[in-house]
């Protein structure tokens, strides 16, 4: 299968150096890409796939090395050719487009002289062409505007916007290869359907070869032709995109599908993968089947043998792929427990907006981020905010704990008036509503313990140490996490945790309210599950309502009962979750919805 | 074991910066605090006949004399401990105005802020030499004035620095969390903001002994420092002037001893600043 493929990887094996021991990061990995075909890397971080693409690039992150195997593009080996035929392949035959797109552009110069820099590479020449070349490229990326684009700096540009001036970076020298690492992550729903439809596009129209590395095993099978799918530095299963998903052959795999709410059919339980994936220390210490620790089907002797990849067009790395199609969630999602009663609503905002200052002294402008809103949420509802980027979710979840001060209307909190903000509404705000904050590295004060973090409520109202030890205890198990961790300080701490640890220190004091604010967005879906089936949980034994903001219309739709769709800070359309989803009327929820991918 | 080895060998420990600043520093902080046991000699004591001796160990006098007959020796220990007094309190002095302020605006914000940072900077369009010099002027000779000169000049240092490093971890979301479950803005600021601003704190009050020092020397250099009955390593260096070409160590030893100090507390300082930060310790990893 490797004749006439344009990327082959042939036992390419990654070593690290962590603390004087040498780590096996990537292990024999084998794969071979044709031309203008699309290959899908998908695994969970950890997994080794940006490692992969670093290793095209031979960009090795220090203690860092291919210790074997090759990767070959067009018959010459990249790991061992001099640095200067590897630079001269990469950006004219291999492309990169990087994970982080305001970071990968120079944020002192303007699109235009970048684009103007790429050019002259590939070998442009003349100040008019250069122009017309740049506003190709633009063009090819549908940007609008591309004359005005030329002059505007990085930061005057959505991340989105970024991504597709490096894309038409990556596509003008019609090279041959194109590596994405996560190309979209970093955007929002809408954003990520257009970046990948062009990228399909170009890829066409071109006969590009690409290899798509990404955590979405569903974005992948969309667009891919092969996938493979990854887990602690193997390849633990290859084939095409339509036989991965629908007749996966690796446990793992299986589990992944199964993790990911859905977003047709009926609403189901989710799988939740125990633990997570063993980190760079550990992967030394693994025998066998490095999956065999989580997977449900698992026999004693895949602990100690190692599985290959068998097969011939669909490999998998699997002792037992016989009993995987039997895998299934346990349980159906039963129905929501919530029941609409006639009591005070936890939170009824009335007309709320909230307007920002901007500009300088001198020309005084003013940004609506939220406009004339009105909501109530029941006790223990679950209630979604969702909208592209910029249409005012934060803001409106940093007015309900009073992070920001509305600028018009009334925000009553379990039956009390709020709006002044005075020490009394203050109080009565800390007692009955919480903030689970979005990325948990910054949430958490890295120099304290998970104990202290949790129980930092009671902290205020000075408990004693053995209070809080108690409490802390109360709440570690709660969260499902070992009584030990307790003494561990953040850095310590896996991403998945440290979310767990950011919840429990908002359900500490027992608040009516959480606001979360894309509190799963970070995160891995085997972890994402785990999460998702804790706060099922947590609702049935504490009762608490939660305004769920998030862009991942899946997970909306799995944990909320309604939605608010939110554009330019006004709600334009609100309804059970079922029905929004079901029969979206207002243009924009259309377009959301347009933009979920499903594979 | 390991603990042991821990608890004597600590993280921010292990680098040689450190170990060399420590290596230079700790030894003149011992000297300067022994200073009137191991002083071989009064400081003061003149004995006009045995003028500008040279150097010879074992003598009574093993770094000579100078024109009044006096141990440099001993001036030079007791001139330690005057630099390093005057070293240790105008910094925390200087640290304790400038961070005061500086955890003020940093945290505060808005008008606060703004007053504190246009103070910062009239104060520091001064000629910071001029500046203590008229300072000087004005409070008189002595340790004291000294010490109060430098507070008043160095403080904008610190002030600085640490108001942007506040202004970094006060965005921080997990002060926006102590806040919302409670904490009041002096605990949060004790509990979330400070212990996370110790590090730049240790290395800029390392750093500003070693200013200290400087400065020390500079003001009893030219006659407006310390008493006349007081020993200065400064006042030294004025005196060995005159006998340059007839006892050189009246002037290289208190040139070297400020060498040493200050070179101490910069690697002091900048070995610091490696290790204490979680930042740089972490990305380093």
């Amino acid at each position: 299968m490797t004749q006439g493929s344009l990327l082959v990887a042939r036992g390419l094996s990654v070593e690290a150096r962590v603390e004087g021991e040498r780590v096996p990061v990537l292990r024999g990995l084998n794969f071979a890409l044709a031309p203008g075909r699309v290959l899908g890397l998908v695994g969970e971080s950890g997994a080794g796939k940006s490692m992969v693409g670093r290793a095209i690039a031979q960009l090795m992150p220090p203690g860092f090395r291919v210790s074997h195997g090759t990767m070959e593009f067009a018959g010459a080996d990249l790991v061992a050719m001099p640095a200067e035929h590897r630079r001269a392949l990469l950006g004219r035959d291999i492309a990169f487009i990087p994970q982080n797109p305001q970071a990968a552009l120079n944020p002192m110069r303007t699109i235009g002289a970048q684009l103007d820099e790429h050019h002259r590479r590939l070998g442009v020449r003349g100040r008019r062409v250069l122009r017309q070349y740049a506003l190709a490229a633009l063009a090819a990326v549908q940007l609008p505007d591309p004359a005005g684009m030329l002059a505007r700096h990085p930061h005057q540009l959505s991340d989105g916007q970024c991504q597709l001036v490096l894309i038409a970076m990556a596509f003008a020298g019609r090279p041959k290869l194109v590596v994405a690492d996560e190309p979209t992550t970093a955007l929002d729903v809408t954003m990520q359907a257009r970046i990948v439809g062009l990228m399909q596009a170009l890829q066409q129209a071109h006969g590009t070869a690409v290899l798509f590395i990404t955590h979405d095993l569903r974005l992948a099978a969309g667009i891919c032709d092969e996938v493979a799918v990854m887990y602690a530095g193997d390849i633990v299963e290859i084939g095409p995109a339509a036989e991965v998903v629908r007749a996966s052959r690796h446990p793992y795999t299986k589990c992944l599908q199964l993790s990911n709410p859905s977003f047709a059919g009926a609403r189901r339980a989710l799988y939740a993968l125990p633990e997570h994936m063993p980190g760079l220390r550990a992967l030394g210490r693994l025998n066998g089947c490095r999956f065999a620790p989580r997977c449900p089907v698992k026999a004693e002797y895949c602990l100690r043998s190692e599985p290959p990849l068998e097969g011939e067009a669909h490999r998998s790395a699997c002792l037992r792929p016989g009993l995987v199609p039997a895998i299934t969630v346990a349980s159906s999602l039963a129905p929501a427990p919530w029941r609409p009663a006639g009591e005070t609503p936890v939170l009824e905002m009335a007309g709320v907006s909230k307007r920002f200052a901007t500009g300088s002294w001198l020309r005084r402008g003013q940004m609506e981020a939220v406009r004339d809103v009105s909501l109530r949420i029941a006790p223990g509802e679950f209630v979604a905010v969702v909208g592209e980027s910029g249409s005012g979710k934060s803001t409106l979840g940093r007015l309900v704990v009073g992070l920001e001060q509305p600028s018009d209307g009334r925000i009553v909190l379990a039956g009390q008036d709020v709006t002044a903000g005075d020490e009394a509404a203050r109080l009565h705000r800390i007692a009955s509503v919480q903030m689970v904050f979005q990325d948990p590295q910054a949430a958490l004060n890295p120099r304290q313990r998970v104990s202290d973090i949790i129980t930092q409520a009671l902290e205020a109202r000075n408990a004693r140490f053995r209070v809080r030890e108690k409490r802390a205890r109360e709440l570690l198990a709660e969260m499902g996490m070992a009584l030990e961790l307790g003494v561990r300080t953040p850095a310590q701490l896996s991403g998945g945790q440290r979310q767990r640890v950011n919840i429990a220190r908002a359900l500490c004091n027992g608040p009516r309210l959480l606001v979360a604010d894309e509190i799963v967005s970070g995160l891995d879906v085997s972890v994402q599950a785990q999460l998702l089936a804790l706060l099922h949980r947590l609702r049935q034994d504490h009762d608490f309502a939660l305004l769920f903001i998030s862009h991942d219309l899946s997970v909306v739709r799995h944990l909320c009962d309604r939605v608010l769709v939110m554009h330019q800070g006004a709600i334009v359309e609100e309804g059970p979750t079922e029905t929004v989803f079901g029969w979206p009327r207002h243009h924009c929820t259309k377009a959301l919805l347009a933009a979920v991918p499903r594979g | 074991m390991s603990w042991v080895w821990r608890w004597l060998f600590p993280r921010w420990l292990r680098s040689g910066r450190v170990m060399i600043g420590l290596a230079l520093v700790l030894p003149v902080l011992v000297l300067a605090a022994l200073a009137p046991l191991v002083a071989p000699h009064d400081p003061q004591a003149q004995d006009l006949m045995l003028t500008l001796q040279p150097v010879r160990l074992g003598s009574p006098f093993p770094l000579g004399t100078d024109v009044l007959g006096r141990c440099v020796l001993s001036r030079l220990l007791h001139g330690a401990s005057l630099a390093l007094w005057v070293a240790v309190m105008a910094s925390l002095g200087a640290m304790l105005l400038g961070t005061a302020l500086a955890y003020a605006a940093g945290y505060l914000g808005g008008w606060v802020d703004w007053v504190i940072g246009r103070a910062v900077d009239v104060w520091m369009s001064f000629p910071p030499v001029v500046l203590s010099l008229i300072l000087m002027v004005g409070l008189g000779t002595g340790s004291t004035s000294v010490i109060l000169a430098i507070t008043l000049v160095d403080w904008t240092r610190f002030c600085r620095v640490m108001r942007a490093e506040v202004m970094l971890v006060a965005r921080c979301e997990h002060v926006a969390a102590a806040r919302l479950l409670g904490l009041s803005h002096w605990r949060t600021l004790l509990r979330e903001v400070v212990p996370a601003t110790i590090p730049l704190l240790v290395t800029l009050l390392a750093l500003e002994m070693g200013i200290a020092v400087v400065v020390e020397a500079i003001l009893s250099f030219v006659g407006m420092g310390v008493r006349p009955d007081q020993v200065a390593w400064g006042q030294m260096i004025a005196d060995g002037r005159d006998a340059l070409y007839q006892a050189p160590a009246n002037l290289l030893a208190p040139v070297a001893a400020i060498i040493v100090t200050v070179a101490g507390f910069n690697l002091l300082g900048d070995g610091l600043r490696r290790t204490l930060d979680v930042r740089l310790v972490e990305g380093a990893r």
